[in-house]
């Protein structure tokens, strides 16, 4: 168990201090009671933890809670260049993803996340028709062959593996992801692997894959620490891939 | 000991004077009632079970299952040989007393049902109903509670709640306001609309898609008149539509454009020339 880092992400003892970056966590006190204090750029936040055990994880969490936690449930991906997939065809892209980052107390029974932040100005799209489309996450990216390079604080990696199993060529602008089913892993920098399955022109599935790389820990979920109850197993794009 | 040779004779056997077949008619009309009773209200768990509060449904579900019991027992009475003509009478007088005082009951009951099952508002939505805005905090069977905006409680009757002309600001994901923004005559209406649109582009939650709109809407008396249509998710439109009208006066007097009084230009007639 670590005390201090230069990176933020890992699981840490209740008497901390870690600087990234700009980022600055610090836990410190005596006895039960000590002070969280968080700077993040000029955002900074105090709490006071009162615990006998326990211990501190940070990682990066689901995209969707700046600046306005419960505004939406999904994250869309819209591609700089689309791919034009035909019929029949399996291919695996990566593309970057948003993070923002979550610090969580854990003991052995509880997952309590305190703090969440993100150093990247968050963007709000609506997937859909006005009257039935829903909210989304909104991020811009390159297609990648292979997993790029990204800035761990600001960005992860998604893997999609993709699948047209439509009869017909299928041109692809946007995916979309549920975060209520997100699978986040991570070491120094996040990572997610995700599946689109193009069931027709307009119609796609996303899902994501539980499998734990190997030199990779799993991210905690803000669903989970906020008592949400995860029904949702895979996301429908009903409203066409551009 | 009575010996019954047929089914005949046990159909004809006699208890109190009323036959066998009518005490088993009487008996199996009563059992009836309860099964169609118990199918009924298992079908309204069934249909509103996530449409209406707990108890509000257990009380629905009672309701029907004993009017249905009692609808039989009236009916088996007849059976039995108790003359439902007086009842009827002294029933119907009854009944015309008690239609007209619950006449406004049941026709809130009815649109109770009604609004559970069509759903045009749910609890949380902001509404307005009849020029009563604010949050939904409950839908009764009889009356639907709001919370207005000043946090006041109001309780509606539900058959004004069916037949009003609802608003409710939630049921779809994103909506749009609008803005009018005057400028000089003299200002670039262009940089304008350029300058609204990054600061737009900059906030979280006005949305990418659909995107917003600025145009020039109008020549005004005193100025020129720009139309700004924004969109943002329906759940936090309300903060931001009173946080931006301020930052775009802001950001565009920053760039030199103002917004212009009202104002006349008047022309002095100059009796010196002839």
């Amino acid at each position: 168990m670590r005390t201090d880092s230069q990176y933020v992400f890992g699981t840490y003892e209740l008497s901390t201090s870690l600087k990234e970056d700009d980022i600055e966590i610090i836990v410190e006190g005596q006895g039960k009671r000590k002070q969280y204090f968080r700077r993040s750029g000029k955002d900074e936040i105090e709490k006071i933890i009162c615990a006998e055990g326990g211990n501190l994880v940070v990682c990066p969490v689901e995209p969707v809670s700046f600046p306005q936690e419960g505004v939406a449930e999904h994250l869309l991906i819209e591609l700089n260049k689309p791919l034009i997939i035909e019929s029949g065809v399996k291919d695996i892209i990566f593309v970057k993803f948003p993070i923002e980052i979550g610090v969580f107390l854990v003991d052995k029974r509880d997952v309590e996340l305190i703090d969440i932040f993100t150093k990247i100005k968050p963007k709000y799209t609506l997937y859909g028709p006005p009257e039935s489309g829903i909210i989304c996450r909104w991020w811009k990216s390159d297609i990648f062959d292979n997993k790029p390079s990204v800035k761990e604080l600001y960005e992860g990696i998604l893997k999609v593996d993709i699948a047209n199993k439509y009869y017909e060529w299928v041109e692809l602008t946007k995916m979309v992801f549920g975060a209520y089913d997100m699978k986040i892993f991570y070491n120094d920098s996040a990572y997610i692997h995700a599946r689109l399955t193009i069931l027709n022109k307009t119609i796609g599935e996303t899902t994501f894959s539980t499998r734990r790389p190997t030199d990779m820990k799993e991210s905690l979920d803000i669903y989970i620490s906020r008592g949400v109850k995860k029904l949702e197993k895979k996301f429908i794009m009903e409203w066409r891939f551009k | 000991m009575i010996i019954l040779t047929s089914l005949s004779d046990v159909l004809d056997y006699k208890i109190a004077d009323i036959p066998l077949i009518n005490i088993l008619t009487f008996i199996f009309i009563i059992l009836v009632a309860f099964a169609v009773g118990k199918i009924i209200s298992l079908n309204i768990r069934r249909t509103l079970k996530d449409k209406v509060q707990k108890n509000t449904l257990k009380t629905l579900e009672n309701s029907v299952y004993y009017i249905s019991i009692i609808i039989g027992f009236i009916v088996a009475l007849s059976q039995i040989g108790v003359s439902l003509s007086g009842l009827l009478v002294a029933g119907g007088i009854m009944g015309i007393v008690l239609g007209f005082a619950s006449q406004t009951v049941v026709s809130n009951l009815i649109s109770g049902i009604f609004l559970l099952i069509e759903r045009p508002i749910e609890i949380g939505d902001g509404i307005n109903i009849e020029g009563i805005s604010g949050i939904v905090k409950d839908i009764k069977i009889l009356s639907t509670t709001i919370r207005d905006y000043d946090g006041i409680y109001v309780r509606l009757p539900n058959d004004k709640v069916f037949s009003s002309t609802i608003k409710n600001y939630d049921a779809h994901g994103a909506r749009r306001f609008t803005y009018n923004v005057g400028i000089r005559y003299r200002d670039d209406a262009e940089k304008a609309m350029k300058i609204i649109t990054l600061l737009l582009d900059e906030h979280s939650l006005v949305l990418k898609e659909p995107s917003s709109q600025i145009f020039v809407e109008e020549l005004g008396d005193s100025s020129v008149n720009l139309s700004i249509r924004i969109w943002a998710p329906s759940s936090v439109w309300y903060s931001i539509y009173t946080e931006l009208l301020w930052k775009i006066k802001v950001v565009l007097e920053e760039n030199g454009i103002e917004i212009p009084f009202p104002q006349r230009v008047v022309w002095m007639k100059d009796n010196t020339k002839k």
